[in-house]
């Protein structure tokens, strides 16, 4: 490569003036990612709603990116560009800071240069002064070392790799970031009580598995066994729903808990979380003499936050189609006494059409049946069923190491301060006087080290 | 109870409105010397106020983070307990009250036109994730307020300066010299950043917690990392570009602007998971 051009591409990409660009560029896209819609954050439905309504921005944004903005190219190359800058950045501190780390002794002409500069004259030996300076200096927190008449002086020196370790953090953050959505699962497993299901691309619901994962499933076996609409845990704090999971593996017992809001299970490297419910009546088709034609569980889902729940579904392979409602009695929204307390049944309400043409229009309790041509449809049991969000996302512990590596390093460079004091001792030999010039500085905040500067002097002048 | 806690509500937000009125006739008149009434009336406005607070707890069953009224309160709580920390390590910073002071008023009195109805905790708010998350958000916004009152001295401070030259005015002359708020801006901004980060991490782990990840790109998050990202150029401007004195205080001012909006103002425009809370 011409090393001219390679050169222009260290210098380009060492550029903070880039930095500043590329962080303003990824806040406008952000800005922009939140108020078009993102199709990743709208159920399907919803978007497609708003595309509907808005058919002529909908073809727009879509065409642009725009609609999955978070990870369009636009954004991604934007935050590599900006992975890239920092990397290039964060070799030239961290050099330059290794450089500081070293500490160098300074003559008295660069002393003179600095801010926090002064002179100090003594009829002391020239030794006395060093030991005297060593040793209020140390004192004071500074670690010195000395060559021939020169001093340096230096308090919280670790601080120097503060920016560097804050962006190699940055560094380690975005990296973990990526290691997690490249391999994450996630997906939606929908298990009615008592039901058995295996951690199977096929069993769930809904499926979204990064680049890596390639399709790792462990399918192990995640049984329902009990859901509660109205959760009370041990403390007697009411959690909302739950649903007690249980796992086995090999045919073995693996682990078991209640999942509730705040209160996820995991099991090697997958984590459950409650999600929707509803109740899934088991509607059975009978023959004439009673046997068993079909029949399924129909998950019922709560649409208007109603505790209503309702569903369209097919009636076996006889051509009809039914739609039901379906709650429990004594539901109580209020009051001092839970809905565990109260027997409840459940009330179904039905209707049935044959080729769009209402055939049935009524209310069955359980066990009731209604007869349709040959055959009977009996309401035969119900039960609850509940979503399990399961992810399985192995850069989650990397990327809360990355927060709390980026917590540290941002203290370590805004509040563990470098102060560098550089001394050279001069002795005149005609007046038999001895120059003490001092300086100082401090990487940041540096009018407020001036007053500890101050201070330091007059302590130094009293004790000489 | 919820009588009482509103009296003193009411105690607290007439006091600091007395305190910044105070705060802003000692700036325009020059009057240094009758600050401390000012800083008498936050500290009895904020003995009512913890008061208040305590007890719409004790009623609520839960800390004040569930609608915009507690929410307020909070920030506005924060905002006095940082300044007066501030001023009592940086005496000279204490006019910056009338800007900060000002602020914390128009917060509760803007809490009061919200509905002060006890709405239970929904039971995705129980985590300890959460405390740390709203803890370190009032603690970011206090210290950035902070950092606007200073800016905003020292703009007047050098806009005087460069009109007048260096006359002596005892007022001017007794805030601290230009360089030495200009480093304490950065100082209040940088504990900001901070904070926020650590506001964020907490977000992080607890959205993880009910929702399955740790980042979605919400409006309220993607907002919140708009806010770390425009405090992160600020100090790399501040750090590297040798942006200091009056446009660093003119960057400090105006994007307050932008963390109030993400802090309190996502609900108004935006539909999301955070949103519900934040309006009501």
């Amino acid at each position: 490569m011409d090393p001219t051009f390679e050169k222009k591409i260290c210098t380009l990409f060492q550029s903070r003036k880039l930095a500043v660009i590329l962080i303003t560029l990824i806040i406008l896209l952000s800005i922009i990612g939140t108020h078009i819609p993102q199709k990743s954050q709208l159920k399907p439905d919803v978007y497609n709603t708003w595309k509907n309504n808005h058919p002529g921005e909908a073809q727009i944004y879509e065409t642009l990116g725009l609609t999955d903005l978070f990870s369009s190219f636009i954004f991604l190359d934007t935050v590599l560009l900006l992975f890239i800058n920092t990397l290039f950045c964060t070799k030239n501190m961290l050099g330059n800071a290794l450089q500081r780390l070293k500490g160098r002794f300074q003559k008295k002409e660069y002393i003179s240069r600095l801010e926090n500069s002064t002179v100090i004259q003594t009829s002391k030996e020239q030794n006395d002064v060093i030991s005297l300076l060593i040793s209020e200096l140390r004192t004071l927190g500074y670690k010195t070392s000395q060559e021939k008449n020169c001093i340096y002086a230096e308090k919280n020196g670790f601080g120097t790799l503060g920016t560097p370790i804050f962006h190699l953090c940055i560094l380690f953050f975005m990296l973990s970031a990526l290691y997690g959505s490249m391999g994450r699962m996630e997906g939606d497993m929908r298990l009615i009580e008592g039901q058995t299901l295996s951690e199977d691309h096929g069993n769930y619901m809904y499926i979204n598995e990064g680049p890596i994962f390639n399709e790792n499933h462990q399918k192990f076996n995640i049984t329902l066994e009990k859901f509660y609409p109205d959760y009370y845990d041990e403390s007697n704090t009411q959690r909302g729903a739950a649903g007690k999971l249980s796992i086995q593996r090999d045919g073995k017992f693996a682990a078991t808990d209640i999942v509730y809001s705040n209160h996820l299970m995991t099991y090697g490297g997958y984590t459950f979380l409650g999600n929707v419910y509803g109740m899934a009546p088991l509607l059975i088709l009978r023959n004439q003499d009673g046997s068993v034609n079909s029949g399924s569980y129909i998950t019922a889902s709560d649409t208007d936050d109603s505790r209503r729940y309702v569903a369209m579904f097919d009636i076996g392979e006889t051509g009809l189609e039914g739609g039901l409602m379906v709650y429990m009695t004594a539901n109580l929204t209020s009051g001092n006494i839970a809905e565990a307390d109260v027997e409840q049944t459940p009330v179904l309400f039905l209707k049935i059409f044959d080729r769009g043409t209402e055939i049935f229009d009524g209310k069955l309790g359980l066990n009731d049946a209604v007869q349709l041509n040959d055959k009977y449809l009996v309401f035969s049991d119900i039960k609850y069923w509940s979503n399990f969000y399961v992810v399985k996302d192995d850069g989650t512990l990397l990327v809360y190491a990355g927060f709390g590596l980026i917590t540290l390093s941002l203290m370590i460079m805004f509040f563990i301060i470098p102060k560098r004091l550089w001394v050279e001792i001069v002795s005149d030999e005609k007046t038999g006087a001895t120059e003490i010039y001092i300086g100082g500085r401090a990487d940041r905040f540096r009018s407020l080290f001036e007053e500890e500067y101050c201070s330091l002097i007059d302590h130094i002048k009293e004790r000489l | 109870m919820g009588q009482i806690d509103h009296i003193l509500y009411l105690a607290a937000t007439t006091l600091y409105g007395l305190s910044s009125i105070i705060y802003i006739y000692c700036f325009v008149f020059r009057k240094e010397d009758r600050i401390s009434y000012a800083q008498y009336g936050v500290l009895a406005g904020l003995v009512f106020h913890s008061v208040s607070i305590a007890l719409r707890w004790i009623e609520t069953g839960h800390g004040p983070y569930v609608n915009m009224y507690e929410v307020l309160s909070k920030y506005a709580w924060f905002c006095a307990v940082i300044f007066l920390l501030a001023q009592q390590k940086y005496p000279k910073i204490k006019s910056a009250g009338f800007a900060v002071l000002s602020v914390t008023f128009l917060m509760m009195g803007f809490g009061m036109t919200y509905s002060r109805d006890v709405v239970p905790e929904s039971t995705s708010l129980h985590s300890y994730w959460l405390i740390a998350h709203v803890v370190f958000a009032n603690l970011a916004f206090g210290s950035i307020l902070v950092a606007v009152g200073i800016a905003a001295l020292y703009i007047l401070k050098e806009r005087r300066s460069v009109k007048k030259g260096n006359t002596d005015d005892p007022f001017y002359d007794r805030l601290p010299a230009l360089n030495v708020m200009d480093d304490l801006m950065y100082r209040f901004v940088a504990s900001g950043l901070l904070f926020l980060t650590i506001m964020i991490a907490a977000g992080a782990i607890w959205a993880n917690q009910t929702w399955g990840r740790y980042w979605g790109w919400d409006p309220t998050e993607t907002w919140s990392l708009v806010t770390w990202f425009m405090y992160g150029i600020c100090l790399h401007l501040r750090m590297n570009a040798g942006w200091s004195g009056r446009r660093i205080a003119w960057f400090i001012i105006f994007s307050i602007i932008i963390l109030a909006f993400s802090l309190f103002g996502i609900g108004y425009v935006y539909s999301g998971l955070h949103t519900d809370y934040l309006t009501t």
